[in-house]
């Protein structure tokens, strides 16, 4: 088995792209990342993406993006797992990589969300959703969450500040990640004023819509030699899945899925939880924040929210996480996501991450997920 | 996509909770599973679920989607029925503020989305506190 490397990553910035299209967007990024190792030439390319049937009428993104970056010929396909999509993107790359079946490939997320009014875009997230018994009654993404985050909260006897204190480390981080899409602090206070969306949850639990593409140029270990810099090795990437509709589980507020990837992910890589060291995760609400951190075996059960806001995820003295804001504040391109997670983590290993850089960061864990943690994927990269 | 199709195939679990049971182990199950989640057997029949049960979560949605605009603040949740059959639908005829988690719910009969260019009616179940 090979082993797996990054040669080189590329990232637009998030937010409102009125004048670029998804492929615009896709470009800019694959670009960055072919020419960070201009010698590797991919043999294949893999897209990220949820919804660019709805949001630009434009499907079949593999040949697109292909012919976009000028290689026709290239074998190329998209993969779609909603919120994990780009996440997952990565991870059919890697298993490639490491068969020996390829000796380089170029991942790209990407979405286009900003083409769309605010009532399409819920309804494009909602189709990661059962069609049948959640849309059907009028249950959106957010509704969903927002019923998660008031179990969690009765359950463990969470506040309201606690449940703050992801978005409050989120927008910290992102004041200084020049790709991210709100780079301003927000305080407790904020949060808890912001307006409600579902309630309990408010817009500042929330991630934010926008527009953007990550992409990374992954390479085998015989091409190992041609990137530039420091080696970051992906060590390993696994993913799993819940039961689909969160109504449907025995413990909503175990994230089993997110459990049970990690678990395979850091036995694949020979590592344990205590080994991380730069952590990533998928923080498109609040909640989904503090399940994650507990699901991974960081805090105990119903301690997540807690333990952040005591500053065990903090930048300074804690365990960095999203040290560029995260969902929350580097922003939600869902396709583009889990690949703009990989990016950064890979930014931290490669001590490149500007003025966030975590200290001797060398083991990095990312977690993205799809749905209510009905898909989760989990990398662990490491610094070689 | 033509709701009207989905829709048709599934009245009966729309119109009357009608799930399915285990023949093996007797469990039951809604929405409708092909395998059962308890002993693997794939020998399922459909089944009435009871209609009532309790709140185990809820919420207030103040945007809802489109075709719902109507029934804006929606209230959702999740039910347990009283056979630990767990559902998500809308809480009716009352107000986010006089909810709790544990309240007792029945299933009632309604209207759950109107669409406007073809004027056609969806109906389904929807809770009410009792
Ligand atoms: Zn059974």
């Amino acid at each position: 088995m090979s082993r797996v490397y990054v040669a080189s990553v590329g990232y637009t910035t998030v937010g409102d792209h009125w004048n670029k299209s998804i492929l615009d967007l896709a470009i800019e990024a694959g670009f960055q990342a072919l020419t960070g190792a201009p010698k590797v030439k991919p043999e294949q390319l893999v897209v990220g993406n949820m919804f660019s049937g709805l949001s630009s009428r434009q499907e079949h993104l593999g040949a697109l993006v292909v012919n976009g970056l000028g290689l026709t010929g290239l074998p190329g396909f998209k993969v779609e797992a909603a919120c994990a999509s780009g996440g997952m993107a990565s991870l059919a790359v890697f298993n490639m990589l490491k068969a020996g079946q390829i000796d380089s490939a170029l991942v790209v997320g990407v979405e286009k969300m900003r083409d769309l009014d605010p009532g399409e875009v819920s309804q494009a997230l909602c189709a990661a959703e059962s069609a049948e018994y959640t849309q059907f009654f009028g249950a959106s993404f957010v509704s969903l969450n927002a019923m998660l985050a008031r179990l969690y909260m009765y359950e463990f006897d969470v506040s309201r500040d606690d449940l703050s204190a992801f978005p409050v480390l989120a927008h910290r981080n992102a004041v200084n990640a020049t790709h991210a899409q709100f780079r301003k602090e927000v305080s407790y206070e904020d949060v808890a004023r912001s307006m409600v969306i579902s309630d309990p949850l408010r817009l500042l639990d929330c991630a934010p819509v926008g527009d953007g593409a990550a992409a990374l140029l992954l390479v085998s270990e015989d091409l190992a030699g041609q990137v530039k810099g420091p080696l970051v090795e992906m060590a390993a990437a696994e993913s799993a899945t819940n039961r689909f509709s969160l109504y449907e589980r025995d413990d909503m507020l175990d994230f089993a899925a997110t459990r049970l990837a990690a678990h395979k992910a850091l036995k694949s890589a020979g590592l344990s939880i205590n080994d991380v060291d730069y952590l990533e995760v998928h923080d498109a609400f609040s909640v989904v924040a503090s399940l994650s951190v507990e699901a991974l075996g960081l805090s105990k059960k119903g301690q997540g929210a807690r333990d952040a806001r005591e500053g065990k995820y903090a930048r300074e003295n804690g365990l960095a996480t999203n040290c560029f804001g995260g969902l929350k504040g580097r922003g939600h391109p869902v396709g583009a996501t889990g690949v703009y997670q990989l990016a950064e983590t890979y930014l931290q290993l490669a001590h490149k991450a500007g003025p966030n850089q975590v200290d001797d960061a060398s083991v990095g864990l990312a977690q993205n997920v799809g749905g209510v943690d009905t898909t989760a994927v989990v990398h662990v990269l490491r610094r070689s | 996509m033509k709701l009207s199709i989905s829709y048709w195939r599934l009245k009966d679990r729309y119109y009357r909770l009608v799930g399915v049971r285990c023949e093996e182990c007797k469990n039951e199950f809604f929405p409708p599973v092909y395998v059962c989640r308890r002993c693997g057997s794939r020998s399922l029949t459909d089944k009435e679920m009871p209609k009532t049960g309790k709140i185990l979560t809820y919420t207030e949605l103040k945007e809802t989607l489109a075709g719902f605009e109507d029934q804006e603040p929606m209230l959702l949740g999740i039910i347990q029925l009283d056979n630990g059959v767990r559902i998500l639908g809308q809480i009716v005829d009352t107000a986010a503020e006089n909810l709790s988690i544990g309240d007792r719910v029945k299933a009632v009969f309604r209207k759950i989305q109107e669409h406007g260019s073809s004027g056609q009616i969806f109906y389904g179940y929807k809770f009410v506190r009792t």
